[in-house]
């Protein structure tokens, strides 16, 4: 690791390791913080849908003592940070008997490709009209129009949701307008009509989100582009008369870019929380809608298992950042030791 | 590189979790019928309907398709309608109950329903020693032992008197009953993890007259079985929808853009406004009323709990002068635009109740659409508050009052909206409280963690007064701050107008359905209530459920009353066997 | 800070080169400075109707109407449309009302300010935050920085949501004091990150080489040479962060997550899609909110273009 000194990496590792434990802690506290409890809360639903539950005192204490809430909390942090180890995270209060493993993984695979995609195309996006935005050679009828076309970064996504739904599902009918595939219609697996089905159903969603926040990018890439705009290899560039195009990939983008890879990276935690109404409005059945739900009903299990893998996949993503940063600009050291 | 390797990961694990499922036949639109559900399941391969999980499902189209109850209660007839069971009667004393099954009842499969099944779920519940199985206390509270008399008559050995007993869990009175399992299939399986879904092995099975074709968590598909036992049992022809399916859907913007475009047949509670917009839509569309209020009553009907320990609504004078402030009318105009009715009791307005209510409102114990305020101001002032300015005061305190409200629905906050208003109206400086759905049902409402909490805590009578009224008796006192048992009595209503009152319910307790001894003792009871106002009914609840006439008709409409059109519940078997092809 | 939109990084501001900053001392014609460009003016401009719009607004239109019920008129259309019953618009409610009668253009003459006072605190204090600790550990280094450095990895990793559903469920009544803090609260590791990376760059430049050699105090260095250096970069982050918090603030107001019995933006869309706007038509009720805050985007954006230009000599006269 030529330019990472081994007592900066243990350092650092030591961080991440630290961060996973403080923040497996906060997410075992604060659910617990809010009143009442996933059991009372679960029998009240039960009271909501079929008038009143006779004897609901013994079902409480009976799943109390199934998922060990009637113990102290000192003893539910134990066996909770147990199960971390083994990444055991027990039955889903609100589905037992399902592994919250399971629920997880139902989930998971739509996030992933969903938002991921997204989230990719976005950031492509993005970058690319936020560098044309500033490379002198673009058209001016373009660098007047892209600045307009960041207007839809104001709107909420939900309210993007609502409108390509209402207009391209209902209206003109051209997208479906639930679920993430055909259900009953396709058989899952690696064939066509599957991975149409899927892309169809995608497509909506994955430009709701597209549409609110590829701003954000090309105000960034903008950004960097103008900093590199100075810098002395651009004009050492130029008098060597490089074509436009090459000086612009080689020499403007890939050195603009670095910085945004490593704020992609600190998103990356948002992505799942993020685009909860998006998953919500169009009925898709991702990780979002997963710990949305799970935090409304206090699904202690499926919270925790859930914000677990969120922690761990973002400090992660910050590990790298922070490991690579040496790399990508000359002028660090890494740990900030000079 | 990297993107490969994302790519290679992502399929791999689309094609671990996403088990295949048998791809279903093309069946046709008009011979389909598409149930509108407004939740999403969590486990789509859970139908254990003992379980969290499987009990959340069973709205799928499980317990409406696939799993028949024993007797369905017709709200509109007040009787009792035969099912899988064809009677129930109990002895003199109340306490053993004889169950009659129908003759030639088969599960999908093809094995015999019989009263060997309906002995071992029973003795699954009583044996779950966790008590966490639905039901499973309820029957541990109730079934001594439980006992085939021959194949198609079981016999209940109850612990004491319940006249209530298959009203209660086996004819669809709110929502649920207990679904029989078959024994051939969960012998010797763990009912507390058992899943019962098996795609290849065809699980889940019921007798009903439909079977799954595919689970997915926001889809429910369910076919026809033709070999169905009703038809040569002689009980029913075989149900006109070739197809049934269950579709989540979101928002109520979703819902009218669906039941427009008659993409579903029938669809959940919506607005007024979303109502005349489908109509303006889709002329074909229809609910259970032709015009105001459109909708149909649900069992719950809302009400205000007050917390008799709280100063100075510990004081029934109080009570009594927010009562007299309510103006129900202007609840139905302004939170439901005329959806509704004002309550004139703590009971839903149905036909089978109306002997308890126009006797409590002979009696002079009803509540008036409209408010007194005047009266109201009168009984607050003797009190000894004066108004100062806007509000009453009192040593120089002000009056206030806290309103619980769960904030999961706008019909709730709306209402409370309006209370807030009359209550600041007439001196009183109001406030809403809202709170999310698990704070209202797992802490602030059994808790009495309130001064007044908005919801329907006396819901449970649909055909007899006892299981509403039993809900403020004394038995069920607990400290505020400890729950309530039962989420019952919340209010903590303890007085000796309160232990009266719990006398006269438990001897209505006692008394078999129907007997006519019961009307005086609920006046009796209710002038305990009208004495110490520990609750104020408001409104009826209301369900504004729009179906499409389109490609079926003759749905449940006040006219056409076969029965309730609560299409998510247990009794939707008699919908679906009722509807018919438009074409 | 999650909710539906990756929030504005401070880093996408571009960092200023530390010689460039002092440029504007030493001129004599006080109009000819560049905070004086076209785009800061418009963009300053927009700002400050929009926040006038809700100061000035209360002398000449009841905006007590935002939350007060017109039963007489519900779904109300602005002046000059017609609703879905046919029923015209009234300059009663010369913008119309909403499902409950609440009249929009009182709506929009508290909600605009509310929300853009929620951005405004949250970036303050996120910032701030920021700066300070930053600054400290990016000069300071060794355990301080890891500590820094671990309880701001916490916190970004920590899902928000989770936070916001039970804060929602503890705190009877969410105010926009509340709401600002709450995002501040997950705002501040990013400003920390970024600016502790521009210090550490910042570290190893001459002039703080050379006020080190000279003996300056730490604390001097931090904030006596470094932070001057900084500052047309912290206007701009500050502006982003502000715009980021502001999304931030809708996003959450959007899940219902947002102030009660107060109007804000987020929170008139969240009514408006959970009463069949769009089927209705009812454009106004969601429409103006969205109008208002793509004005109040707009605005902030031309904040930061014309900062740019004051950081940026070079955009000067660029268009």
């Amino acid at each position: 690791m030529g330019k990472i000194p081994r007592s900066y990496l243990l350092r650092r590792l030591g961080i991440f390791f630290l961060t996973i434990w403080f923040a497996a802690t906060i997410i075992f506290i604060i659910p617990r913080l809010a009143p009442g409890d996933p059991i009372s809360a679960m029998v009240g639903d039960m009271t909501q849908a079929g008038g009143d539950v006779e004897n609901s005192q013994a079902i409480i204490e009976g799943w109390r003592a199934r998922f060990g809430l009637d113990k102290s909390l000192p003893e539910q942090y134990v066996r909770y940070l147990g199960n971390l180890l083994t990444l055991d995270f027990g039955y889903s209060i609100n589905a037992f008997p399902t592994p919250v493993g399971e629920v997880i993984a139902r989930a998971l695979p739509w996030t992933l490709s969903l938002l991921l995609l997204a989230m990719v195309l976005t950031f492509a996006i993005g970058n690319f009209l936020g560098a044309i935005l500033m490379w002198r050679y673009t058209p001016r009828l373009v660098k007047m129009f892209i600045p307009v076309t960041m207007v839809f970064t104001s709107i909420p996504s939900v309210l993007a949701a609502l409108f390509l739904l209402y207009n391209f599902a209902y209206v003109l009918g051209w997208f479906p307008d639930a679920n993430a595939y055909n259900v009953g219609e396709v058989v899952p697996g690696f064939n066509l009509a599957f991975i149409g089905s899927v892309i169809r159903h995608g497509t909506l969603p994955a430009l709701a989100i597209i549409l609110v926040s590829f701003g954000y990018w090309t105000l960034g890439m903008r950004g960097m582009m103008i900093t590199v705009e100075g810098e002395d290899y651009m004009q050492l560039a130029r008098a060597k008369g490089l074509a436009p195009f090459y000086v612009l990939y080689r020499y403007m983008i890939r050195n603009a870019i670095l910085p945004q890879v490593t704020a992609f990276a600190i998103t990356l935690g948002t992505l799942v929380s993020g685009q909860v109404l998006v998953e919500y409005v169009f009925q898709y059945p991702g990780m979002g809608k997963v710990i949305y739900e799970a935090i409304l009903a206090q699904d202690f299990p499926v919270i925790q298992g859930a914000s677990f893998f969120l922690i761990t996949m973002t400090a992660l993503a910050v590990l790298l950042v922070d490991l690579l940063y040496p790399y990508i600009d000359p002028r660090i050291s890494a740990g900030g030791e000079s | 590189m990297k993107v490969k390797a994302i790519f290679s990961v992502l399929v791999v694990a689309l094609l671990a979790v996403v088990s295949t499922v048998a791809l279903a036949q093309d069946v046709p639109r008009e011979e389909t019928l598409i149930f509108d559900f407004d939740r999403t399941v969590t486990d789509p391969e859970n139908y254990n309907p003992f379980t969290p999980a499987g009990n959340t499902n069973r709205g799928n189209g499980a317990h409406q398709a696939m799993w028949e109850p024993l007797f369905i209660l017709n709200y509109e007839t007040g009787e009792i309608d035969p099912w899988l069971g064809t009677a129930m009667e109990s002895n003199e004393g109340l306490d053993v109950w004889t169950l009659s099954i129908r003759e030639g009842v088969a599960w999908s499969d093809g094995e015999a329903f019989n009263a060997e099944d309906v002995v071992f779920t029973i003795e699954m519940l009583l044996g779950d020693e966790t008590a966490t199985l639905s039901n499973a206390a309820d029957m541990q509270q109730w079934v001594e032992s439980v006992e085939a008399v021959d194949d198609l008559t079981v016999q209940f050995n109850l612990t004491g008197p319940n006249p209530r007993f298959q009203v209660d869990f086996f004819a669809v009175r709110v929502v649920n009953s207990i679904l029989i399992m078959p024994e051939h299939i969960w012998a010797g399986e763990d009912p507390l993890t058992y899943t019962f879904f098996d795609a290849e092995a065809g699980l889940p099975i019921g007798t009903g007259p439909y079977t799954l074709t595919s689970s997915d968590s926001t889809r429910f598909m369910w076919d026809r079985n033709d070999d169905w036992w009703g038809v040569a049992a002689g009980f029913e022809d075989l149900p006109a929808p070739s197809r049934l399916i269950w579709e989540s859907v979101a928002t109520e913007d979703s819902r009218v853009q669906l039941i427009s475009n008659d993409e579903i047949d029938v669809a959940n509670s919506v607005s007024l406004v979303a109502f005349e917009i489908i109509q303006a839509n889709n002329p074909n569309v229809i609910a259970w009323e032709n015009d105001l209020p459109y909708s149909w009553a649900d069992p719950c009907p809302r009400q205000l709990d007050i917390n008799t320990t709280i100063a100075p609504w510990d004081n029934a004078n109080m009570r009594e002068a927010l009562s007299l402030i309510v103006d129900r009318e202007e609840i139905v105009e302004f939170a439901y635009e005329g959806t509704t009715q004002p309550s004139s009791t703590m009971f839903v307005q149905y036909g089978s109740m109306s002997p308890f209510i126009d006797a409590v409102v002979e009696a002079g114990y009803g509540e008036t659409p409209t408010a007194d305020v005047e009266a109201a101001q009168a009984l607050i002032e003797a009190e000894g508050w004066t108004l100062n300015g806007d509000f009453y005061e009192k040593d120089g305190e002000t009056l206030t009052l806290n309103v619980l409200v769960n904030n999961a629905s706008t019909e709730y906050t709306n209402t409370v909206d309006v209370l807030v208003e009359q209550f600041v109206d007439a001196g009183i400086d109001a406030a809403a409280r809202p709170v999310d759905n698990s704070t209202f049902w797992g802490a602030a409402a059994p808790t009495g963690d309130y001064e007044v909490a908005y919801g329907w805590l006396s819901c449970s009578s649909v055909n007899e007064p006892w299981a509403s009224m039993n809900r403020y008796t004394t038995n069920f006192l607990a400290p505020v701050g400890e729950p309530a048992p039962g989420i019952n009595n919340t209010g903590r209503w303890d007085s000796e107008a309160a232990e009266a009152y719990t006398a006269v319910v438990e001897e209505i307790g006692t008394l078999p359905l129907g007997d006519p001894a019961i009307v005086d003792l609920v006046v009796e009871a209710y002038s305990y209530i009208d004495a110490e106002t520990p609750i104020i009914p408001l409104v009826q609840a209301t369900k504004l459920l729009p179906y499409s006439t389109t490609f079926w008709t003759n749905w449940p409409t006040a006219e056409n009353n076969f029965n309730h059109p609560a299409f998510w519940w247990n009794s939707a078997h008699q919908i679906i066997h009722n509807v018919e092809p438009a074409s | 800070m999650t909710t539906s939109q990756p929030p504005v990084d401070v880093a996408a501001v571009p960092p200023a080169p530390p010689e460039d900053a002092p440029r504007t001392m030493g001129r004599f014609n006080i109009w000819d400075t560049p905070w004086f460009n076209a785009r800061l003016m418009t963009g300053v401009g927009i700002i400050t109707a929009i926040l006038l719009m809700g100061v000035v607004g209360q002398f000449f239109w009841d905006v007590g109407m935002a939350t007060e019920r017109d039963r007489t008129a519900r779904f109300a259309p602005p002046v000059g449309f017609t609703n879905f019953r046919g029923e015209p618009g009234s300059w009663a409610h010369p913008l119309g009302t909403n499902n409950l009668g609440h009249d929009m253009l009182a709506v929009a003459l508290v909600g605009a300010p509310n929300t853009f006072l929620i951005g405004f605190i949250a970036a303050t204090i996120g910032l701030g935050v920021g700066i300070v600790l930053g600054f400290t550990g990016g000069f300071l280094g060794g355990w301080i920085d890891d500590f820094i450095r671990l309880i701001s990895d916490v916190t970004l990793t920590i899902p928000a949501l989770m936070v916001l559903i039970v804060l929602n469920s503890v705190l009877d009544r969410i105010s926009i004091t509340t709401m600002a803090l709450i995002i501040a609260a997950f705002a501040w590791p990013r400003a920390t990150r970024q600016i502790r990376s521009q210090v550490l760059t910042m570290r190893e430049s001459g002039y703080v080489q050379m006020a080190r050699l000279s003996g300056a105090s730490t604390f001097g260095i931090m904030f006596k040479e470094m932070l001057p250096n900084l500052i047309p970069y912290l206007f701009a982050s500050f502006i982003a962060g502000a715009t980021g918090a502001i999304l931030a603030a809708v996003g959450l107001e959007t899940l219902g997550l947002g102030p009660q019995n107060v109007p804000t933006l987020g929170g008139t869309i969240y009514d408006a899609y959970r009463g069949s706007a769009l089927s209705a038509n009812f454009w106004w009720w969601w429409g103006i909110p969205t109008v208002l805050l793509a004005v109040m985007f707009v605005g902030l954006l031309l904040v930061n273009l014309g900062l740019d230009e004051i950081a940026n000599p070079r955009l000067r006269g660029r268009k």
